[in-house]
């Protein structure tokens, strides 16, 4: 696509919910093309100009956002069908793979609806609490130092460690439900980045002992969507298998230990 | 996508909070198990299956593998426990775990979403042609005027009556001529096969991929990679191997004495099959199947 054939005027079609409990409904608003707009520079239009195409004054659209760069994952939100930050969606390169000046946009659909392209997360939170997503130092006394690292640990722990919680990979999992149990990889990811870590590790058999549950890692389906969209480019299906391969083994020694 | 359900907004740890029934408390165990009974007994029955079809482009060497087949010994023990307790474990459990999806490959059209979506939806296609494939040359049932029995020999095995000999003096043999009769009966038959056959082999290769990741054998991109590469092999061969056999079965021209050997055993009753009341014979009209099948041995 050519650069310079930029169109006059882009139009929104939002998905709109009032509450939680109220039914959605879509509304198109339209507004002036300004070269580098990012998703969130056009909300902050709509926000200021909250007119329908149709004429109609209503009340703004609301959405998340907070770093605006792509670290903190609140303004997640589906642009024209497909899971990702909204901060650092950029209208020019949209235009570019679309040729289309409608652009869509709607909250994430595994995750209740606040208000309007507001969801609430709060089930990935959850998830990393089952499955123990933290290093446990807490205690009176003295710890030392900290364990040694070789750098192609730090390099893998690394890749991990970018996750930023944003729920693109469970948006666009088909085994992760809006009302199942699947866990997803996000928390599979973060329990395996635990594992790997040193003092983590101490907790590796209650974290694969909650990742056996229902809900737990042997509910992926491995269709693999979760590495594609995930905007950390965090290795999931790695994760996934290596999990599974710590399950296995832990499992086997379950088996024969008894316990 | 699903629809936006009124949904309690946020779901605390409790989904375990009640005591969780038996299925819960070995999800693991059941999962692991479901993932086995696919590819050991199950898959491994479907390979030599195949390869012994295959020898229908091979005159006379499908007779004498399926007769090996017949003679094993204790065959009944090793179909119930090889082969039916597996492939129903697999299938019911495999339905309950396909209650939870939400299929996305318009929104995430990445091959690997499709190959995902493809395994669910062969599932549900090996089940109905398991189920239809055994019970009309198996058991010998009528489905719905579809009665395509296969016989190994033209022997009553009720009566031990011999209906036809060969040039040998032996029963005359009648594998490769039933399975070409079962095949040739409608264009309707045969494509139930074809799709049928082909979805069984898409969903065990593909199982087999993905089972590699679930048991976390195969962890990194490249590994995987590799194992998807003698996965399309294996796959690839049995799909060769069944073409070899639909076209052995659909080449085969049964002779006058076969056909009408085969029409006399279809025709007699079969005291442990039960399904030739005389007004089988007709063909049915869909309306009245329920009267068309009756149980098998
Ligand atoms: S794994 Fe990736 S897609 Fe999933 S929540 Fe973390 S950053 Fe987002
Ligand atoms: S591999 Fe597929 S099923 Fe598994 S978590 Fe990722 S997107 Fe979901
Ligand atoms: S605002 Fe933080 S990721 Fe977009």
């Amino acid at each position: 696509m050519i650069k310079s054939n930029k169109p006059k005027t882009l139009t929104f079609k939002i998905k709109r919910q009032d509450d939680p409990k109220s039914e959605p409904y879509w509304q198109a608003f339209d507004m002036p093309y300004r070269p580098s707009l990012n998703i969130i520079s056009c909300l902050q239009y709509i926000a200021g100009h909250a007119t329908t195409t149709g004429g109609k004054d209503v009340a703004p659209v609301v959405w998340e956002c907070s770093c605006l760069e792509e670290v903190c994952g609140s303004c997640t939100m589906v642009i024209n069908g497909r899971a990702r930050q909204s901060c650092s969606a950029l209208v020019d390169e949209i235009l570019d793979e679309t040729g289309d000046t409608i652009i869509t946009l709607e909250p994430m659909s595994k995750f209740p609806v606040v208000r309007d392209l507001w969801v609430d997360r709060s089930r990935m939170f959850e998830n990393l609490k089952k499955v123990k997503g933290w290093v446990p130092i807490d205690g009176t006394h003295k710890l030392g130092e900290g364990p040694q690292e070789s750098p192609e640990q730090q390099d893998m722990r690394y890749a991990l460690s970018r996750c930023m919680t944003c729920g693109c990979c469970l948006e666009a999992c088909p085994q992760f439900t809006i009302d199942n149990e699947f866990i997803g990889a996000q928390a599979i990811s973060q329990a395996r980045y635990f594992n790997e870590h040193e003092t983590g590790a101490t907790l590796k058999d209650e974290r694969l002992d909650a990742l056996s549950e229902v809900g737990g890692v042997s509910d992926c389906g491995n269709a693999q969507n979760c590495v594609k969209v995930c905007p950390k480019d965090i290795p999931l299906t790695e994760s996934i298998a290596a999990t599974g391969r710590q399950l296995t083994v832990h499992h086997i020694k379950k088996f024969f230990t008894g316990k | 996508m699903p629809p936006h359900t009124p949904h309690t907004p946020t779901q605390t740890s409790t989904a375990s909070s009640s005591t969780p029934g038996p299925l819960a408390r070995h999800h693991f165990l059941l999962r692991r198990l479901h993932s086995l009974s696919g590819i050991m007994p199950v898959g491994i029955f479907v390979i030599f299956h195949l390869f012994t079809n295959m020898q229908m482009v091979f005159p006379g060497k499908f007779q004498h593998e399926v007769a090996f087949i017949h003679s094993m010994p204790a065959l009944l023990f090793i179909e119930i426990f090889g082969l039916w307790l597996p492939i129903g474990f697999h299938a019911l459990l495999g339905i309950g775990y396909m209650m939870n999806w939400v299929p996305n490959t318009i929104s995430y059209s990445y091959r690997d979403n499709w190959r995902y979506t493809m395994q669910r939806i062969t599932a549900w296609i090996a089940l109905v042609f398991i189920f239809a494939h055994v019970a009309t040359l198996r058991w010998r049932l009528n489905l719905w005027g579809w009665h395509t029995p296969f016989y190994l020999d033209a022997v009553n095995h009720a009566t031990g009556e011999v209906i036809a000999r060969g040039d040998d003096g032996e029963p005359l043999a009648l594998a490769h001529a039933s399975t070409a009769m079962a095949l040739q009966s409608s264009y309707a038959v045969l494509a139930f096969y074809i799709i049928g056959v082909y979805g069984v082999v898409y969903h065990w290769a593909n199982g087999l991929w993905t089972a590699a990741i679930s048991w976390g054998l195969t962890v990194s991109v490249q590994a995987q990679k590799r194992w998807g590469g003698v996965c399309a092999v294996l796959g690839i061969s049995l799909g060769l191997f069944s073409a070899a056999a639909i076209y052995g079965a659909m080449s085969y021209e049964p002779t006058a004495q076969e056909q009408a050997a085969i029409a006399q055993l279809a025709g007699t009753d079969e005291p442990n099959i039960e399904v030739d009341h005389p007004e089988d014979h007709e063909t049915k009209s869909p309306e009245d199947a329920g009267t068309g099948v009756s149980s098998g041995h």
